[in-house]
């Protein structure tokens, strides 16, 4: 009997254009590529929601994230997913979630996993060093400074300037260890642990979920990662210089772009770091004797901007092309290679396919529903628009209140796509094939009626949103967040 | 407040809910309000009404409707 095991691998701030892309001579995602070769790859795909609180509850538990309401942030207590389904059906379960706190047991994401490593316990000495600064006259100059400068914009930006490049001249007066600098467990440290699993694993069928934090700012490739795409020049301290300035929230865009290429540099080395350690894990797998029987997904809760439309990271603002469209990639026994780029693909119906490439069928409170049968035909008819969906949120997202603001939705085919900022009550739309970096919003008295098309599916999904909401589960997850 | 209601619940319930009291809540009653206060609150529900007409509106502008 042939036994199945499912593997999802989700990279955080992925974007789609970043599969195979070149830098010199060299992909910077050799393994993803060979898997491309092999597989089936979707040129299409698009997330459910930005940033990854809106997007996981579409990728784990096929429900668009305001489907709850948006006081619910995650996955709901009780509300069936593709980890609690397939733990149902006796599968092993494991995930390993580089330290991304939205995705921790709080926000329900532990459902269904025999295994549940989120890596947001803090392990004793592994914290950074404490600040143990002690008040000083230097400190007290500097407090006054900083007061005195704020009198003008101009002696206030100075201060800003002066005091950002003295901070950077202190900290990089040692020459420091990557494994230092970064904020999240690195991807091997993910892989060593998966593979750990895997070998304790038996007999059984399993579920394994890795989420890897390396392509999240700030971007901290190890040396020999910077040295694969031609960048062994860069030292660490200048990594940290880099992301220091672009992390810096007093300037604007134009003084940000003589970093970008630098910062595009350190995050194309990061995902070719990921890269390096699904090789690894697939080999591991080989060696196990388990790929021949492996369904390995892999795709992202999100892209990253990078000043195309003037922002940086994954704000819940906009829901540009460089955030909503991020790679999937199927790898399966049973399926022959295929490139799907007919129609785009929504992940809220990533959960389903996957769950019928087990041969189990999906929960009703699944919102998307199965390609399976259409991927493995390798042909995907054009079908609805994808959804994305974000909310324009303020401070803290885990503070309800912060999320009790507009929504922003895209609805996007093939060729259009429709953003409704519902703060400014306006719609954009955009022709992607005569405008694929969207510098131009299309004028409202033209295309008239692909926008009404459009908007039309953004009502049926307002309105579903609303029927089809489940208010037992919204009521548990109210609950949890309240107690 | 403008008045109140008696409700009577099951005496298991009311004994599992006061372990949540201590430093928290004055009493079962107090907690009872807080937890209902909070998990009914309709503000993302008007949102999501305000969304929905919005598009109908824009609907309506583009004749559509």
């Amino acid at each position: 009997m042939t036994r199945k095991f499912l593997i999802l691998i989700t990279v955080d701030c992925l974007r789609g254009d970043r599969l195979g892309m070149r830098r010199g001579s060299t992909s910077i995602t050799p393994f993803l590529d060979s898997l491309a070769h092999d597989g089936v790859v979707f040129s299409d795909a698009i997330v459910a929601g930005v940033p990854t609180y809106f997007s996981f509850p579409a990728i784990m538990a096929s429900r668009y994230a305001l489907g709850l309401g948006r006081e619910v942030l995650g996955i709901a207590p009780g509300e069936p997913s593709l980890a609690s389904v397939l733990h149902e059906k006796g599968f092993a379960t494991a995930a390993f979630l580089a330290g991304n706190p939205y995705l921790s047991s709080r926000s329900g994401y532990a459902s269904g996993f025999d295994l549940f490593d989120d890596f947001l316990t803090p392990v004793s000495g592994d914290s950074p060093a404490a600040d143990n600064a002690q008040p000083s006259a230097l400190s007290d100059l500097n407090r006054l400074l900083q007061r005195v400068s704020k009198a003008t914009r101009w002696t206030s930006a100075v201060y800003d300037e002066l005091y950002f490049w003295y901070c950077q001249r202190l900290s990089n007066r040692e020459e420091i260890d990557v494994r230092q600098l970064r904020p999240y467990p690195a991807a091997e440290t993910l892989v060593d642990r998966a593979c750990s699993w895997l070998n304790s694993v038996g007999n059984r069928d399993f579920f394994l979920w890795l989420h890897f934090m390396d392509a999240h700012h700030p971007y901290y490739p190890p040396p020999e990662a910077l040295a694969a795409v031609g960048a062994s020049g860069m030292s660490m301290s200048r990594a940290r210089t880099v992301n220091a300035y672009w992390n810096r929230r007093e300037i604007g865009a134009s003084r940000l772009q003589r970093y970008r290429e630098e910062i595009l540099t350190l995050y194309d080395a990061s995902v070719y770091w990921v890269d390096r350690q699904i090789a690894r894990l697939a080999e591991a797998l080989r060696s196990a004797g388990m790929w021949q029987d492996s369904i390995l997904a892999v795709t992202a809760d999100h892209g990253e901007e990078f000043l195309e439309h003037g922002e940086r990271y994954h704000s819940p603002w906009n829901l540009p092309e460089q955030l909503v469209r991020v790679p999937l990639l199927i790898r399966a026994p049973a399926l022959a290679p295929a490139h799907i780029s007919e129609s785009p693909f929504s992940l809220i119906h990533l959960a389903p396919t996957l769950l019928e490439s087990m041969g189990i069928g999906a929960p009703r409170s699944f919102q998307g529903k199965s390609f399976w049968q259409e991927i493995s035909q390798g042909k995907l008819a054009a079908g609805e628009p994808a959804i994305a969906e974000t909310v324009e949120v303020r401070d803290n997202p885990m503070e309800t209140r912060s999320r009790i603001h507009p929504r922003v939705l895209m609805v996007r085919d093939e060729r259009y796509k429709l953003i409704f900022h519902f703060s400014g009550k306006k719609d954009e739309l955009f022709d992607l094939h005569e405008d694929p970096e969207e510098k131009a919003a299309i004028d409202s008295e033209l295309a008239r009626p692909v926008r009404a098309r459009l908007l039309r599916s953004a009502r049926e999904h307002l309105r579903r949103s609303k029927k089809e909401r489940d208010p037992k589960l919204a009521l548990r997850a109210r609950l949890r967040q309240i107690l | 407040m403008s008045g109140s209601r008696t409700v009577r619940l099951p005496e298991e319930v009311c004994v599992a809910a006061e372990k949540w009291l201590p430093g928290k809540f004055d009493d079962l009653e107090a907690l009872l309000t807080f937890l209902l206060t909070e998990s009914i609150k309709e503000d993302g529900e008007k949102l999501d009404q305000a969304e929905e007409e919005m598009v109908e509106q824009r609907l309506r502008d583009l004749g559509y409707i």
